[in-house]
C-alpha cells in the first residue's frame, strides 16, 4: 500500500524538492521510467563496477562501465568506462582478479569527478545489473559522500530475471550455472576474452536482450514486473 | 580516449570488408554500432524501429531459403547481410540464436565514400573479388616460403649494356640492337643516372616525333630504382610490381651488373617443367624416368611457391605426364618391335584437359587402325602393359575404374569404339556417365592423332542440341553440390550435414570441370580444357557469356587455392590431397571461396532449370 501511493517515482520528487543544486539534484529532475509501460520500450543503463572488495562501506570503486539500451537494442555510442582513483592502495587480491594495479588506478580519475558523468547517464533510466545490488550498494555508498545522500533509482536484474525465466521452462539451476557467463553461454552468446567494466555491462546488456527476446511471444508486459525492490 | 570496445573492434578487424579499413577508423566504428539479439526462429533482418541499417552477424547462424524453402544461402559468424541499406539481399529466418551488430546505412555509405578498399568489396561484381582473390592467392602463398629462391645475381646473362647521357639517341638504338637488349642502361662515369627501354624509344621519341639525333638523357627516365643482387627472384617481381616497370638494373655495392626484366623472370617460372619435359625424352630407361617423375611433386612445389596460377601447374604437369607416357611408348616398341597397326594412345581426364596436378590416377586407352586385325592384339596387349606398369612406377596411380589401356575393353579398333560411343550417348547408363569425365575428355598423346578426331566429330554431332542425352549428362553433372556456406568455422554441407574438412575437389573443381562438359557438348565444341570449354560455350545459348566468366575465374580461384593447400602438404612431406580445413583458411578467402561456391551453385541452377526432367530419370 504505501509502496503504490509513495512509489519510486514520489519519492524521488520528494527528494528533488529538498535537494541543492549539484549533480544530484540533476539527477533527481529526470522522472523515472513509468512502471506501467511496455518493459522494452523503458530506458536501460547497463552498468558494471570493479571494486577492491565485496563491501560497500570499506571498499572501493575501481572502474565503472556503462552502456544505454531501449527497445531490445544497445547504443554502443553511448558506451563508457572509467577508471577510479581509489584513496588507498589496491589490496593485492583484487588486483588480481581485475589486472588493476596501483600503477593504472593511479591514472583513474577521483570518483567526485568520475559521478557527476554517471548520474547524468542514469537519468531516468532502469540500472540493469548482473547481480545488481552491488552496483546499487557502491554506487549508493558513492553518493552518500559526496552528496550526503543515498541512490535512489529503479533497478532491474539480470541474474534474477533470468532465473525466474529458467525456473518457468524447468531448467535445471545449479550453482554457478547463474553466473554470467554461463547465462551467455545458454543464451548462445560469443565468450569475450577482456574482463573489464565495460566489457561486463556489455555483457550483461546482452544478456539482457537475449532474455528480453526469449520473452517476446508472451507479448508487452509492465515494466514494474521486472524491477528489483529498491 | 584510449579503444574501450576492443573485443568488437577486434573482431572487425578480422572480417571482410572491414578488414579493409585503416586502424584510426575501425578504432572509432564500434560507438557507430548497434547490438541486437535474435531468437532462433526469428525473422531477419530484424524489423527496425529506429533508422536503417545493415546487420553483421557476431554469432549464430541465418537461414535463406527461396519460396519452395530451399536453403539457398546460409550466414555465419562473420557475415554482413546489407539488411535495410538494401542491395536486394532476400530476407531470412534466424536459424540459431544470433548475436548481431547493426551498422547504420549512413555509415556504412560514409565508409565506402571515404575508403576505396573497402567501398570495393560492395562496388566491385563478384567477378572482380574472384580476380583480385587468385591475384591474392598467387602472390602470396602461406608458409613464408621464398619464392623463386634463386637470387637475381644468377638471372643476369650478360655484362650491362650502356651508353652515355650525351649519346645521341639514334645510337643509343643501335647500340640496343646491336647487343639485342630491350633496355639500356645510361652511366655518367660510373653512376647510373638513368635507364632507356623500348618503349621509350617509341613513346617518347618516334611517336613525339624527337629528333634522333638529341641525346638520350632527353628521353631516359631518371631517378632509376635499383635491386640488390641477392634479391630472390619473386622479391625481385614484387619491387616490379610496385614500381610498375619491367627492367630492374642489379646492383651489388656501387657496381651494376646488368637488368633483369619480368621476362627473365617468369622463363625461371616455367623452367624447371621444360628442363624436366628435356629430361624425360633422354632418359634411357624405366628406372631414369622414375628419377625424373619422383621431381614431379617438387616441379607443383616450386611452381606454386612461384606464385603460378593452377593452370599454369596443370599445364606443366601434364606435361611432363605426356613426355613420360611417349617416352614409355617410345622404349616399349624399342622393345616390342615395329607396331603391327596404326593406333592412338590416348590419355583422358584430368591429363587430357591438362589439369594435372602433381600425381594423379592414370586414365588411357588405345585406338587401333580400321586395318588393324584381332591377332595383333597380343602385341597392344604388351604395349599397353609396359605402359601402364611403367606409368604405375612413374607414381601415376593405377585407376581404380581400369580405365586403362591395358584393359580389353579399352584397347579397341576404331570402328568398335564408334559403337560404343554411340551406345553411351543413345542410351546413356549410369556407369557410362559417372566415367562420362573420360569418355568425353580425350586427348592423343601419341600416334595417331586422326584416329581420335574422326570418333570426336561423331560424337559432337550426337550430342549437340541432344536434349535427351545433355538431360542426363546434366543431372550427372549436378551430383557433386558446393557447400553451402561457413558457420562457425565448419561447413554447412547441403541439407546441414557438416564435417571437420570438406573436399575441395569435389565440392569445388569437379562440379566446374562437370558443368563445362555438358555446356561444350551441347554445343557441339571439341575443346577440352575447362577454361578454353567455358570460353568456347560462352554467350550461346546453354551459358551466358558473364555465366561462363563468373565460372572461370571461381575454376581458377578454387583450383589454385587446391594447388597451394596440395604444395603445402608436399613441402611438408605429407601426400597431397584435397581435404581442406576451413578454419586453415584466412577469413579472406574463406569469404572469396564462399563467392566462388556461390557462382558455381547459381550455374548449377540455371542447368537444373534448362534440363529439369534429368532430375527424375
Amino acid at each position: 500500500m504505501w509502496e503504490r501511493l509513495f512509489g519510486l517515482d514520489f519519492r524521488r520528487r520528494r527528494l528533488l524538492a529538498r535537494a541543492a543544486p549539484g549533480p544530484m539534484r540533476d539527477y533527481l529532475a529526470a522522472p523515472f521510467p513509468a512502471r506501467g509501460d511496455d518493459y522494452l520500450e523503458a530506458p536501460f543503463l547497463a552498468l558494471d563496477l570493479e571494486t577492491t572488495g565485496l563491501d560497500p562501506r570499506t571498499d572501493e570503486i575501481l572502474s565503472i562501465g556503462m552502456v544505454a539500451l531501449r527497445g531490445g537494442t544497445i547504443d554502443l555510442a553511448s558506451a563508457r568506462h572509467f577508471l577510479v582513483a581509489p584513496t588507498r592502495a589496491v589490496p593485492e587480491n583484487s588486483a588480481t582478479i581485475h589486472h588493476i594495479t596501483d600503477d593504472r588506478a593511479a591514472q583513474g580519475r577521483p570518483i567526485a569527478e568520475v559521478m557527476p558523468e554517471v548520474l547524468a547517464a542514469l537519468a531516468g533510466r532502469v540500472l540493469l545489473g548482473h547481480h545488481v545490488r552491488t552496483e546499487r550498494g557502491f554506487l549508493g555508498a558513492a553518493c552518500r559522500r559526496l552528496y550526503g545522500q543515498g541512490l535512489l533509482v529503479p533497478l532491474a536484474d539480470t541474474e534474477m530475471l533470468l532465473r525466474r525465466q529458467l525456473e518457468r521452462r524447468g531448467e535445471p539451476i545449479t550453482s554457478g550455472s547463474l553466473r554470467l557467463a554461463a547465462l551467455r553461454e545458454r543464451f548462445g552468446l560469443p565468450r569475450y576474452k577482456a574482463h573489464d567494466a565495460l566489457v561486463d555491462a556489455l555483457a550483461t546488456a546482452e544478456l539482457f536482450c537475449a532474455f528480453a527476446a526469449h520473452r517476446e511471444l508472451r507479448g508487452p508486459a509492465p515494466l514494474r514486473l521486472f524491477l528489483e525492490a529498491p | 580516449m584510449d579503444i574501450e570496445l576492443v573485443e568488437i573492434r577486434d573482431f572487425l578487424a578480422a572480417h571482410s570488408p572491414f578488414d579493409a579499413l585503416p586502424p584510426e577508423v575501425l578504432d572509432r566504428l564500434p560507438a557507430a554500432l548497434g547490438v541486437r539479439y535474435l531468437r532462433r526462429g526469428s525473422a531477419f533482418p530484424p524489423p527496425q524501429t529506429a533508422g536503417r541499417f545493415a546487420c553483421l552477424l557476431r554469432s549464430g547462424a541465418v537461414e535463406m531459403r527461396d519460396a519452395r524453402g530451399e536453403l539457398v544461402d546460409k550466414l555465419g559468424e562473420g557475415d554482413l547481410h546489407s539488411g535495410d541499406c538494401g542491395e536486394g539481399d532476400t530476407s531470412a529466418v534466424a536459424a540459431e540464436d544470433c548475436l548481431l551488430y547493426l551498422v547504420p546505412c549512413d555509415r556504412l555509405e560514409q565508409l565506402r565514400r571515404e575508403h576505396a578498399q573497402f567501398a570495393r568489396h560492395f562496388d566491385s561484381s563478384l567477378v572482380d573479388r574472384l580476380r583480385r582473390a587468385i591475384d591474392t592467392l598467387r602472390h602470396s602463398p602461406a608458409g613464408g616460403a621464398r619464392l623463386l629462391s634463386v637470387e637475381v645475381r644468377s638471372l643476369i646473362t650478360r655484362p650491362p649494356v650502356f651508353v652515355a647521357p650525351g649519346t645521341p639517341i639514334r645510337d643509343a638504338a643501335r647500340r640496343m640492337a646491336a647487343a639485342r637488349v630491350s633496355s639500356l642502361l645510361i652511366l655518367e662515369g660510373e653512376a647510373l643516372v638513368g635507364l632507356v627501354t623500348d618503349r621509350d624509344l617509341r613513346s617518347r621519341c618516334l611517336a613525339a616525333g624527337l629528333d634522333p639525333a638529341r641525346p638520350v638523357r632527353e628521353i631516359m627516365t631518371g631517378n632509376v630504382q635499383t635491386i640488390p643482387a641477392s634479391t630472390p627472384g619473386f622479391g625481385a617481381l614484387m619491387r616490379m610490381t610496385q614500381l610498375n616497370v619491367h627492367h630492374l638494373p642489379v646492383s651489388e655495392g656501387e657496381r651494376i651488373l646488368g637488368v633483369v626484366t619480368t621476362t627473365d623472370l617468369l622463363r625461371l617460372e616455367s623452367a624447371s617443367a621444360v628442363f624436366l619435359v628435356g629430361d624425360v625424352h633422354k632418359a634411357p630407361d624405366l628406372a631414369a624416368l622414375e628419377a625424373i617423375a619422383s621431381r614431379v611433386p617438387e616441379l607443383h612445389v616450386q611452381l606454386a611457391l612461384a606464385g603460378a596460377s593452377a593452370r599454369n601447374v596443370g599445364e606443366a604437369v601434364s606435361a611432363v605426364a605426356d613426355a613420360l607416357t611417349q617416352r614409355l611408348i617410345a622404349l616399349a616398341e624399342a622393345e616390342l618391335g615395329a607396331p603391327p597397326a596404326a593406333y592412338a594412345w590416348v590419355a583422358g581426364g584430368s591429363q587430357a584437359r591438362r589439369e594435372q596436378t602433381s600425381h594423379g590416377d592414370q586414365d588411357n586407352a588405345l585406338i587401333l587402325a580400321a586395318d588393324a586385325t584381332p591377332g595383333d592384339d597380343a602385341y597392344f596387349a604388351s604395349l599397353a602393359r609396359f605402359v601402364n606398369d611403367g606409368l604405375a612406377a612413374c607414381g601415376f596411380t593405377r585407376c581404380p575404374g581400369e580405365v586403362m589401356a591395358s584393359n580389353p575393353k579399352w584397347r579397341q579398333p576404331v570402328a568398335q569404339w564408334e559403337r560404343h560411343f554411340a551406345g553411351w550417348i543413345e542410351t546413356p547408363e549410369p556407369m557410362a556417365l559417372m566415367l562420362s569425365s573420360v569418355f568425353f575428355d580425350l586427348r592423343v598423346v601419341h600416334g595417331e592423332a586422326s584416329l581420335l578426331q574422326g570418333l570426336q566429330e561423331a560424337n559432337l554431332a550426337r550430342t549437340k542440341g541432344n536434349g535427351f542425352f545433355l538431360a542426363r549428362l546434366a543431372d550427372n553433372a549436378l551430383a557433386n553440390r558446393p557447400p553451402l556456406g561457413f558457420f562457425r568455422n565448419l561447413v554447412l554441407i547441403r541439407g546441414g550435414e557438416h564435417d571437420r574438412t570438406f573436399n575441395l575437389k569435389l565440392k569445388g573443381v569437379v562440379p566446374i570441370v562437370d558443368l563445362a562438359r555438358v555446356h561444350a557438348l551441347a554445343e557441339g565444341r571439341p575443346e577440352i580444357n575447362t577454361i578454353e570449354r567455358l570460353r568456347a560455350a560462352a554467350g550461346s545459348a546453354t551459358v551466358s557469356a558473364q555465366g561462363a566468366e563468373n565460372l572461370e575465374d571461381a575454376f581458377e580461384f578454387v583450383s589454385t587455392l587446391r594447388v597451394q593447400h596440395q604444395a603445402r602438404q608436399l613441402r611438408a612431406g605429407l601426400a597431397p590431397d584435397n581435404f581442406i580445413a576451413p578454419e586453415a583458411l584466412s577469413a579472406l578467402d574463406r569469404s572469396h571461396l564462399k563467392d566462388a561456391f556461390g557462382v558455381i551453385a547459381t550455374m548449377q541452377q540455371t542447368l537444373e532449370s534448362r534440363y529439369p526432367f534429368g532430375r527424375h530419370y
